[in-house]
């Protein structure tokens, strides 16, 4: 396997996806574009890691998510509070020309980054990444039963704190 | 089956990647040369014309005998040019002797005798 293109063609196909993810985890820009440039790096230092890959997007969350927890645990216990960084207001989503879905997406991040970042990985994967809660176990490296209940009580919390506005758009 | 409420979340579009990341990500994936090639690279040449001079002054060091030539034969010469030098002195002194009338030469210091005799011309007179 080719190391360069090949970097390349998987950064196309899938930087937009772990971009998504490993911002909705970090909640910080410039952690993000650490973890992303620090797995494609290894990507290219290690091009045989995707030999036998038959899943090439469920392999590279896996490798961001992996990175990004060792990342959180590395900077919790030094310089960064990720609980209180999550609760930021911060732009996860598109910016939209309506107010009532504008207002509503900054809601949704300020909700997402209120959950529990093992609940908030499920839930991304689930909404917005569309996987089977069997697919999301085996890219978080949990059990179908945590990643099920995990959803649930991300959903719960996430209903419950947006039902208002929800409401009110409708 | 998802409820209305997580459909109308799932509609809502993520922010893009920023296009600048791209080739910083890329730039960073690129294979690097060796660390001791980077630091080489400024000037290959003067680096290679400093460990060519290296290679010569360690042939040079390794070639040539352990004492100099000149340091050695000096060093066998040193009697006989005292006895020259000596005798040499001995002619200037008679010269001189003659010019100025019957004064004998001194003697001229030999060197410093041997203590040994000193000690033994004190103790017996």
């Amino acid at each position: 396997m080719s190391s360069a293109p090949n970097i390349e063609r998987l950064y196309d196909d899938h930087a937009a996806a772990l971009f998504a993810f490993l911002l909705n985890l970090l909640r910080n820009d410039a952690d993000t574009q650490d973890v992303m440039q620090e797995l494609f790096v290894r990507l290219a230092r290690r091009p045989a890691l995707l030999d036998d890959v038959r899943d090439e997007r469920g392999f590279l969350l896996r490798l961001g998510h992996n990175l990004a927890i060792d990342l959180m645990r590395r900077r919790s216990t030094r310089d960064r509070n990720y609980d209180q960084l999550a609760r930021e207001p911060m732009a996860l989503f598109a910016k939209s020309a309506d107010p009532d879905e504008q207002m509503f997406r900054e809601k949704l991040a300020e909700a997402l980054g209120e959950l529990p970042p093992d609940q908030r990985a499920v839930v991304h994967l689930k909404l917005w990444e569309k996987l089977t809660f069997e697919a999301i176990a085996g890219t978080l490296g949990i059990s179908l039963n945590t990643a099920a209940s995990r959803y649930r009580y991300g959903l719960d919390k996430l209903r419950e704190r947006l039902r208002p506005i929800y409401d009110e758009i409708q | 089956m998802n409820s209305e409420f997580e459909n109308h979340m799932q509609r809502q579009p993520m922010r893009d990647v920023p296009p600048q990341w791209r080739a910083r990500i890329m730039a960073a994936a690129q294979p690097k040369p060796a660390p001791w090639r980077e630091w080489l690279w400024p000037c290959p040449q003067a680096w290679a014309a400093l460990g060519a001079a290296w290679v010569v002054i360690c042939v040079l060091h390794f070639t040539t005998p352990d004492e100099p030539r000149l340091a050695g034969n000096s060093h066998s010469e040193t009697p006989q040019t005292f006895a020259i030098l000596q005798e040499q002195t001995v002619i200037m002194a008679q010269l001189l002797g003659s010019i100025d009338g019957d004064e004998q030469p001194a003697a001229l210091p030999v060197g410093p005798k041997p203590r040994s005799e000193m000690a033994r011309r004190q103790l017996f007179g």
